[in-house]
């Protein structure tokens, strides 16, 4: 075959292009570690991902010193949990899946973007150095209210990041010269003990207590109120156990009417 | 009583049959247009006079109009002129033909109204699914069917043409086949092997799923089998462009091709590769394994041989047509060029946008920053620049060539049909640029309003409303360019009978086919080549993403296929098929 | 003329790719021009070429290549 040799020079040129951008490529995969979203996830029933113990309650979960797993449900037209939001400087695992349409899951100004698939689950490992705010975006049209499914990513400096849950259960009311209490739960989702102060306000008053919360557990703090101290009327309470508040009312009564207790 | 020797006095039945086909196409680069032009003052929000929610179906009506209609009616003129002018041959039977025709007519015209009718609540009929089509998104069964109707019918339409080769052959049994048939028929093989992957789809799942008959789908089955067609599409679309680039450029730059046998090389290496690397755009799919999407990367970067063969000869052939013309110098040939011929500049505009689109198409199939740019506004930019340039562009200005060879009558305004093309080239040039720009920031696509209430997109360098003015823009000037178009296309249409047209002649080559080892034109060879080539990417992620999920849906699993087993096998293939097509790539090329 | 009409239409709508990449290009050496600043480089460069596509040409013999006529 007749090859002109510029020809001969353009095709070996052309070769040594193809086979170099293989080998970046490859050098991507391999020495930089920039991993493909793969199979290596089990696949998973879109319609009963609410008996699944990842996806039923989506959430972020700490599951090693500076690891943490994020299970994200992307669904018409929102993502879950909203916003998410992980510590700076660690190793973060998304997981997504869909129960409905073919979804994406695409943290705008970063390369996290994945297909989310019903029946399949994406798993991407990512590590935010910098703490900000990100916009995520579904880059699949999904139906009719398509550009309207967005999310929110916080990356927050690791200091000041946590997975406390505060909740608190107060009476609302009681008789005056009953005691009133005020039971307050805080839960610490992540890995490393969390020492900290539980402390209520109410009136003039404020009750502090010192708890240490192993990871993973819950501690209850009960605070009990003499309602003679407060005297008859409405008093506003406030629980705060570091950047987390619980607010409500106690109401004070001389009688309180029966009817309300059927 | 004419004098002249155009396409229409040698075939005017074939004329009659390549003009409604282009009519067809016209038809459909109209709608196509107007979706166009809606959607991009929508998104822009510019002027929204439309529902966010209608955008989907505007947006469907702009892609299947354009990437099947458009691009497929006018693939089949062109085919028919090249198999009937190369071989000297009418077809061989004229109702057959009119028939596949008919098909792909009623075909299409049934999944339009299915999409159209999503604008109104009249009927409950709609299929606001995209050109994709993605499972469990769902679409009218008589969205499914035309789609099936039309494929067929192109089906036929290569039989024709496979009808006239070999009729032709018993007749000249030592003759090598004519570069336009060539081209042809190796196109259709192509043709075949892809669009089973859609016919699967469709036929195995998604019909019987719109009609009720099974319950539910596996949305990674029926996405990949897409893709298994969805990939080569692109080339079906490309491939009647580059066929004008060979044939038709080099003519009317005044000279002659480069090299028929290159050519040959370039469709053959796109006959086996074009298929087996449709995952490519799955690369960010869950549960495919990375050693598939490895291969479907290398078998990509292979593709880029023949397009890179391709832009050598195209402009060698230019430069020769040049210099017959007097051109001189290293550059200063480039003048020597005829500017002033619409269907020169036209192609010649459409191949250098051609070329910057080949830069973004790499970055595409780099498969790991394809996590930067997947389904973000970059990857519309970089399809409007293929096929929305190099195809379109191409295709109307090889119009202006066409119009007179199949109506008898005169191009209206040559001068039109020049503003025609720049004008094209200029407003692609706004809207592509911002696209991949916009898509570098995140702008995603297939968005009736990209602004979101949490978060705003950060552009490096201007701003987003500057980006979104110039993609209304360039939308605009494209609506301009195509109302010059239409014009021209009447003006020609409303022109009296003349008889001194050009006759119908294709580029004579300066390596012709003599030069070209006998084994080239061995289709069977190639298409058994292309066939193993595409079991060995598709067979195992296809067993694998079924093992997964199930036929039907993740409820099911039917076939026992070793997961470990597939790893395994997917690096062994892996280092197997970049060694095949390195030496299929050296043996075109060495003999 | 130096240039034909067309290749002179040719050689404007080449302006326009030059011109939407050269923001970008510039932004990679800290010089960040604004869409009017880029306007007016545009309309300087669209009057440079068409002063001397009009020019009368003076026969320095350097040039003869821009004189091929291009109607086929």
């Amino acid at each position: 075959m007749n090859v002109h040799t510029y020809e001969k020079v353009w095709l070996i040129g052309a070769m040594v292009l193809i086979v170099g951008f293989i080998v970046t490529i490859t050098y991507g995969s391999v020495g930089l570690g920039i991993a493909m979203v793969d199979d290596s996830e089990e696949t998973i029933e879109p319609s009963e991902l609410d008996e699944d113990e990842r996806f039923a309650d989506p959430r972020v979960e700490q599951v090693g010193e500076n690891e943490y797993e994020a299970y994200v449900v992307a669904q018409t037209f929102i993502f879950q949990p909203d916003p998410i939001e992980v510590p700076a400087g660690s190793e973060v695992t998304f997981y997504v899946t869909s129960p409905d349409v073919i979804h994406s899951f695409s943290i705008v100004g970063t390369n996290v973007n994945t297909m989310v698939i019903p029946g399949e689950v994406a798993a991407m490992t990512v590590e935010f150095d910098e703490p900000g705010e990100y916009g995520v975006v579904c880059n699949e049209y999904c139906g009719s209210g398509h550009h309207t499914m967005e999310g929110e990513l916080h990356v927050v400096p690791d200091e000041e990041f946590d997975m406390t849950e505060l909740s608190v259960e107060a009476d609302d009311e009681v008789e005056t010269g009953d005691e009133a209490t005020i039971e307050v739960e805080v839960e610490n989702r992540m890995l490393e003990a969390l020492e900290t102060t539980v402390a209520l306000e109410i009136g003039d008053e404020t009750l502090e207590e010192d708890v240490t919360i192993d990871g993973g557990e819950a501690e209850t703090t009960t605070f009990t109120i003499d309602s003679a101290d407060l005297g008859e009327g409405d008093h506003d309470w406030t629980v705060t156990v570091d950047d987390y508040e619980d607010s409500g009312t106690l109401t004070v009564a001389d009688e309180l009417e029966e009817d309300d207790d059927e | 009583m004419t004098m002249s020797n155009a396409y229409i006095d040698d075939f005017p039945a074939e004329a009659k049959l390549v003009r409604t086909a282009f009519y067809s196409s016209f038809l459909a680069l109209a709608l196509g247009g107007v979706f166009g032009i809606i959607q991009t003052l929508h998104r822009t929000g510019y002027y929204r006079f439309i529902d966010s929610a209608d955008y989907y179906t505007v947006l469907t009506a702009h892609g299947v109009f354009l990437v099947i209609s458009f691009t497929i009616f006018f693939l089949v003129g062109v085919f028919t002129w090249a198999i009937t002018t190369s071989l000297d041959r009418g077809v061989e039977d004229l109702r057959f033909s009119w028939g596949w025709y008919g098909l792909m007519a009623t075909g299409i015209t049934l999944s339009g109204v299915a999409i159209l009718a999503g604008f109104t609540d009249a009927t409950d009929i709609s299929a606001s699914v995209l050109f994709t089509f993605y499972a469990p998104l769902q679409a009218h069964p008589m969205f499914y069917l035309g789609l099936v109707l039309f494929v067929v019918g192109t089906w036929l339409a290569g039989a024709d043409w496979f009808r006239s080769w070999w009729a032709w052959k018993q007749e000249n049994p030592d003759s090598r086949i004519p570069l336009p048939t060539f081209m042809v028929l190796t196109t259709m093989l192509m043709w075949y092997i892809a669009t089973l992957g859609v016919a699967a789809a469709i036929l195995l799942f998604l019909l019987p799923w719109s009609l009720g008959l099974v319950d539910s789908v596996n949305p990674l089955l029926t996405r990949t089998l897409f893709w298994f067609f969805g990939h080569p599409v692109v080339y079906f679309w490309l491939m009647p462009a580059y066929m004008m680039w060979y044939v038709l450029l080099p003519k009317v730059s005044g000279g002659k091709l480069f090299s028929d046998p290159l050519a040959r090389v370039v469709f053959v290496l796109f006959l086996i590769l074009s298929v087996p690397t449709g995952i490519h755009h799955q690369y960010l799919d869950p549960g495919i394994a990375e050693g598939f999407k490895f291969i479907a990367m290398t078998n990509t970067m292979f593709l880029l041989l023949p397009s890179l063969l391709t832009a050598f000869t195209v402009v060698a052939s230019m430069e020769h047509g040049a210099r017959q013309r007097g051109g001189e110098g290293y550059f200063g040939w480039l003048t020597a060029l005829p500017w002033r011929d619409p269907v020169f500049t036209g192609m010649a505009l459409a191949g250098l946008m051609f070329a910057a689109a080949g830069f973004s198409g790499m970055i595409n199939a780099g498969m790991n920053i394809n996590y930067l740019v997947h389904n973000t506004f970059w990857v519309v930019g970089h399809f409007h620049l293929t096929v929305g340039t190099a195809v379109a562009l191409t295709f109307m200005a090889v119009t202006y060539w066409f119009l007179p060879q199949i109506t008898g009558r005169a191009l209206w305004s040559r001068s039109v049909a020049l503003g025609q093309v720049v004008l094209w080239f200029v407003g692609m040039t706004f809207m592509s640029n911002a696209m991949h720009r916009g898509g570098l920031l995140g702008v995603p696509r297939r968005t009736a309003e990209p602004q979101y209430d949490g978060f705003e997109f950060e552009a490096a360098v201007g701003s987003m409303g500057e980006l979104q003015a110039q993609i209304a823009l360039g939308g605009i000037l494209l609506t301009l360019s195509l109302v010059l178009f239409f014009a021209n296309v009447f003006g020609t249409a409303l022109n009296g009978r003349s008889d001194e047209l050009p006759a119908n002649e294709y580029a004579g080559t300066l390596s012709g086919p003599e030069d070209a080892p006998l084994v080239l034109d061995n289709l069977k060879l190639w298409t058994a080549i292309a066939v193993v080539l595409v079991i060995f990417a598709y067979t195992f992620p296809l067993l694998s993403i079924v093992d997964r999920g199930g036929l039907f849906g993740p409820d099911i699993n039917p076939l026992p296929v070793s997961l470990e087993t597939v790893h395994l096998l997917a690096f062994v293939l892996e280092s197997h098929v970049t060694g095949t097509l390195e030496s299929i790539a050296w043996l075109g090329v060495n003999r | 003329m130096r240039i034909s009409k067309a290749g002179l239409l040719v050689v404007l709508a080449l302006l326009a790719p030059l011109l939407v990449e050269l923001r970008t290009v510039l932004s990679w050496v800290n010089v960040e021009l604004t869409v009017l600043e880029t306007a007016v480089v545009g309309a300087v460069l669209v009057v440079v070429i068409l002063v001397w596509a009009f020019l009368p040409e003076n026969g320095d013999g350097k040039t003869t290549e821009g004189d091929v006529s291009s109607e086929n």
